[in-house]
Order: C-alpha cells, then sequence, then structure tokens
C-alpha cells in the first residue's frame, strides 16, 4: 500500500508538487490524473526514492522505498520505457534487474512470455517499437513478482490490443490483491480500469475518489427542450436548479428525470426532448481541474503557484 | 538483509552490466591489440639491439611502458560505462533496482576498477611474454614481475577510480572524457613545459604526471619521489569518486 504525506517539491522557484496527501489501496487500480506538468510523474519519482522531496514523505508497505532491501520485491515501477540501453538485449536488461535484487533468473523467462516479447528478448533493444519497449518495462515491473506496482503513462505507444492486454493485466493484478497505481491523460481509459483515482492539478489534491463518486458529483442532470422553458423554469423553481443552455433548451440538475417529465406535464408545458446526461469522467475531471491547469490554450498559467 | 549483501548483489549485477554492451568489448579488444603490437615492436627492437647492459635486465621491464596505454584506454572504459547511464537515461531504472546510491557507487567502483586492473594485468603479460620469446636473454621472472604488475594495478586502479568519479560528476560521456584527458595528459604537458614554477608545481601533482613517474621511475621534476607520485595518482582517484559520489548522492536522479 502506498501513503503519501505532505509530499512537496519545489524546482527551484517552481512547486512541481504541493502539500500532497492521499494512500493507494490493495486490492483495485487506482488512477493518477491530472494535466500536463501537474505533477504526476514527479509524485511516483519521490515515491521511487529517485527525488528528493522537498517536504512530506511517500511510503510503500509503511517503509520508505529506499529502506526495502530487495525493491523489485516490493514495487515494480515502470517510469519511462525509452529510458534504458539500447545497446543490451532486452533479456540481458532483466536479467541484471534480477541479480541487483536477487530474484531466480528463471523469473526472466517468465516474465518475458508473460508480456509477450518473446524472441523479441534476444534482440538489441535498439530495434525495439516503443511497444517492445512499453512491454520490456512492463516485464521488470513484475520481474519480482512484487505487491505494488507503479506506472506512469503505461498505455503510451501500445495499439489498440496492447490497450486491451495492459487493461486486463492491471485488473487481473488488482483482483490478485495488489496494489496498482496508474498515471494517465486519457479520462476513457482510466474510467474503463480505475476503481479509485486520485486528481492533481497544478500539483494539488483536486480529487481522490471512487471513479462513481467523482462521475456522480455533479448531480444527475437532465437535459430539457421545450418551446416554453420559461414556464417549465417556473414550475421547478424551489425543487431543483435549473440552468439556460440555449435558446429553447435547459438543464435540470438535482432531478431524476422521471420527475422533472411529471414536473412539465402538471404545469402543462410542452416538452420535445428529455434525457439524462450520461456523466463521464472526463467531463467531471474538466470541472475539477478548471481551475488547476497550468498550461491552456490561448493563456498559460491561469492564476499564479503559491 | 545487510548491506554487505546487498552490494554482493549489486556487483554481481555491474558486471553483467558493463561486459553486456558492445563498447567494453570494442575498447578491451582494440587494447588488446595496440598493446600486444607494442610488446611485439618492443619486443623485435630489443632483439636487434643487441649487447643487454644491464645483466638484471628482465622481459617486464622492456613491456613496462605499455602500462601509460593501459592506463587511457582504461580510463576511457570506466568514464564510458559510468557515463553511458546517464547518457541514455538508464540510471533511472539502475537506482530504482539500487536505491541505495552509496552501494552502487561501490558496487561500480569495484567492478569498473577490478575489470581494468584484471585487464591490464593480462594485457601487460602478454606484452611481456612478446618481448621474451624474442629475446632469448630477457626472462619473466616471477618477482619482477608481482613488482611491475603492482605498479600497473595502482596507476590503472587509480585512474579508473578517476574515470569512474568523472563519469558520476560529469553525468557525460565525452564531458567525462574531455575532463581525464586535460588531467592526463594536456595539463601535465602544457603547465609543466610552461616557464614559470608555480604551474610546474601544479603540473607535478596532476595524474598524469604522477602515472609517468610510477611507470618510468623519473618524472618531470626533482621534487617528485615514487612515494609522492603514488599518492597522487590515489588522490586523484579517490578525491574524483568522492566528488562523483557526492554528487549522485546528493542531487535527484538524471537531473
Ligand atoms: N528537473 C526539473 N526542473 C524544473 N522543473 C521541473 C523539473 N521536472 C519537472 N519540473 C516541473 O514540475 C512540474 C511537474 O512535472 P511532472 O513531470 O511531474 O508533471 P506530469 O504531471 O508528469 O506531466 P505530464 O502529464 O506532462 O507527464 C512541471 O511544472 C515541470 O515543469
Ligand atoms: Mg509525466
Amino acid at each position: 500500500m502506498i501513503s503519501v504525506r505532505g509530499l512537496t517539491k519545489d524546482f527551484g522557484p517552481v512547486r512541481a508538487v504541493d502539500d500532497l496527501t492521499f494512500d493507494v489501496g490493495a486490492g483495485s487500480v487506482t488512477g493518477f490524473l491530472g494535466p500536463n506538468g501537474a505533477g504526476k510523474s514527479t509524485t511516483m519519482r519521490m515515491l521511487l526514492g529517485l527525488d528528493r522531496p522537498t517536504a512530506g514523505t511517500a511510503t510503500v508497505g509503511g517503509r520508505d522505498y529506499r529502506e526495502h532491501p530487495a525493491p523489485l520485491r516490493e514495487v515494480g515501477a515502470l517510469l519511462d520505457a525509452g529510458a534504458v540501453h539500447p545497446g543490451r538485449t532486452g533479456r540481458t536488461h532483466l536479467r541484471i534487474a534480477a541479480r541487483s535484487n536477487g530474484i531466480p533468473i528463471a523469473r526472466v523467462e517468465e516474465v518475458v512470455e508473460r508480456v509477450g516479447l518473446g524472441a523479441a528478448s534476444r534482440r538489441r533493444i535498439a530495434g525495439y517499437s516503443l511497444g517492445m519497449r512499453q512491454r520490456l518495462g512492463i516485464a521488470t515491473a513484475l520481474l519480482g513478482d512484487p505487491p505494488v506496482l507503479v506506472f506512469d503513462e503505461p498505455v503510451n505507444g501500445l495499439d489498440l490490443e496492447g490497450v486491451r492486454w495492459i487493461r486486463s493485466l492491471f485488473r487481473e493484478c488488482a483482483e490478485e490483491g495488489r496494489t496498482v497505481f496508474v498515471s494517465s491523460h486519457l479520462m476513457s481509459e482510466v474510467q474503463l480500469v480505475a476503481d479509485r483515482v486520485v486528481i492533481i492539478g497544478r500539483g494539488r489534491l483536486v480529487a481522490d475518489a471512487e471513479v462513481g463518486e467523482i462521475v456522480g458529483s455533479r448531480g444527475s442532470r437532465v437535459l430539457v427542450r421545450s418551446p416554453d422553458v420559461d414556464r417549465l423554469a417556473a414550475a421547478l423553481a424551489g425543487e431543483a436548479e435549473v440552468r439556460r443552455r440555449g435558446p429553447g433548451e435547459v438543464e435540470v440538475v438535482g432531478l431524476p428525470e422521471a420527475r422533472v417529465g411529471d414536473a412539465a406535464h402538471a404545469a402543462g408545458v410542452a416538452v420535445h426532448h428529455l434525457a439524462t446526461v450520461e456523466e463521464s469522467l472526463e467531463a467531471a475531471y474538466w470541472s475539477l481541474t478548471e481551475d488547476a491547469v497550468e498550461f491552456r490554450g490561448g493563456h498559460e498559467r491561469a492564476g499564479e503557484a503559491s | 538483509m545487510t548491506t554487505g549483501s546487498t552490494l554482493a548483489r549489486t556487483v554481481r549485477a555491474e558486471w553483467l552490466r558493463l561486459w553486456s554492451v558492445r563498447s567494453t568489448w570494442v575498447l578491451v579488444t582494440l587494447l588488446a591489440l595496440f598493446v600486444a603490437g607494442l610488446g611485439a615492436v618492443a619486443g623485435w627492437d630489443a632483439a636487434g639491439g643487441g649487447g643487454f647492459d644491464a645483466p638484471s635486465r628482465t622481459a617486464w621491464e622492456d613491456a613496462r611502458f605499455t602500462m601509460l596505454f593501459l592506463l587511457f584506454g582504461l580510463v576511457a572504459l570506466a568514464c564510458v560505462a559510468t557515463a553511458a547511464d546517464y547518457g541514455t537515461g538508464g540510471i533511472v531504472p539502475t537506482l530504482q533496482w539500487t536505491p541505495r546510491r552509496g552501494v552502487l557507487l561501490a558496487a561500480r567502483a569495484v567492478v569498473v576498477v577490478g575489470a581494468a586492473v584484471l585487464v591490464a594485468a593480462v594485457l601487460l603479460t602478454v606484452a611481456a611474454a612478446l618481448v621474451a620469446v624474442q629475446v632469448p636473454g630477457l626472462a619473466m621472472p616471477p618477482g619482477a614481475g608481482a613488482s611491475t604488475l603492482g605498479d600497473a594495478a595502482l596507476v590503472v586502479g587509480s585512474g579508473a577510480l578517476l574515470g569512474v568519479g568523472l563519469g558520476f560528476l560529469t553525468r557525460s560521456t565525452a564531458g567525462s572524457l574531455v575532463t581525464a584527458v586535460g588531467l592526463l595528459v594536456v595539463l601535465p604537458l602544457v603547465l609543466g613545459n610552461l616557464p614559470y614554477a608555480s604551474l610546474k608545481a601544479v603540473a607535478e601533482h596532476l595524474p598524469g604526471a604522477g602515472a609517468i613517474f610510477v611507470v618510468f621511475g623519473q618524472g618531470m621534476s626533482e621534487d617528485m619521489t615514487l612515494a609522492s607520485a603514488r599518492v597522487t595518482l590515489l588522490a586523484w582517484g579517490v578525491g574524483a569518486v568522492t566528488l562523483g559520489g557526492l554528487r549522485l548522492l546528493r542531487s535527484d536522479a538524471g537531473r
């Protein structure tokens, strides 16, 4: 289990991670979301002892990563699949990792098979495609059969089949009781695979909740088209919030669609369209991180870092 | 688990890391061909030279000068082996596998210095043998061999330590190579030949000057002794690895 407490990282005047506190539990997939530059990679690097926090702590299984005598048996992580010496074969890369953590060499064959690298593992990494490097990185993460897995943007460069494969791998790992912590840009991807999400923006925690909670956080919304939205709004006043969306179109927040339809009927308002708005994680994400985006088209750095 | 067993595992991993890239094999092969060639030429020269002035001369002495070339080649190997991790970004997985940086530093130093000393000992022996087979009067007595190989171990070992230190300090293959060439060749030559006593004194304390004294038994000035030359060499190796280690320990990985 991962535990982050008051984690802060400054790069000179830039505060990349700002007083983050959250936990990632075992047996589920936790998505780690945030716009570019939000501090996801920096948080993961601090978790793995690569960067020194300015303040706060990040522990795995109650201990600092560096205190684990054989860290690959505790945490498997893939940060940047391209960060490997291209001159070695995939197999040799894995053998070095195995030796460094006292993992039996036989495990190398197992993980090579599990990620589908097969015969390519005997070739030099220089000739690997992006997807093959990604698979090699995942093989390295699985090498020590660790209870905790950490991936930074793992679907980058994978084809459709690869994306489906990695999705099922994460689910399998979670079902085996492992802690799976995955950062991503792709909300739709996270919605498909994650049980929980931790959302950060400009280094700060924005949300830490079940996917369902976040998706439902804005309340149920019903879209209504009617030639007489004013009367409908009057009829619903006090019961729900009514937002104008355009001519003859309103959004009713906080009431199920049946109640909205009944109210329209009672008021004698004609209704041309009535439907609950399907909430996506992406939309919820946008509304949550609106104030927390570092780079947005047109105006960089809305607001100032404090 | 103790630091000792972590270190032992890391040494095994670092040994494989060193010998699993082409650059290591290319460098060692080129160096082997070059030093063997030097040994053959030295033997041919001695065989044609006729009269032996010193009856106590051995083949070891005739091959001794190859130490200097072994030093240059193996310092380059140490620089490349250490800095490559930074060029490729491989330092991130390396430190993920061995997050205790002091252990990584120690393991890499042990492996690179060990490999360099081993290669130097083998190649120097080959060079001496190539002299001995061509000159019937020159033998390879074990006593002289031990002292020659001991000097080679000091010169090449200190040099490899310097290379490892510079690799961690500069985090760049080119940067560490240029610095090494500067300290071993260019600066001692340039400063030592300028007409200023103070600069000459600086030159004497550079690792290149120390190496030349240990190899040839005489140096660029009367002030140097074998002991001072040895201390100079070792101090540069230990100093560089200390500075490189501080950078490794203190800063964020690969930043
Ligand atoms: N070495 C560094 N020096 C200075 N600033 C840095 C450094 N590394 C990261 N930063 C800054 O820290 C912030 C967080 O970066 P980080 O890479 O953690 O974001 P991220 O959430 O992973 O972004 P992305 O989605 O683009 O990968 C950014 O503002 C970035 O510019
Ligand atoms: Mg990132």
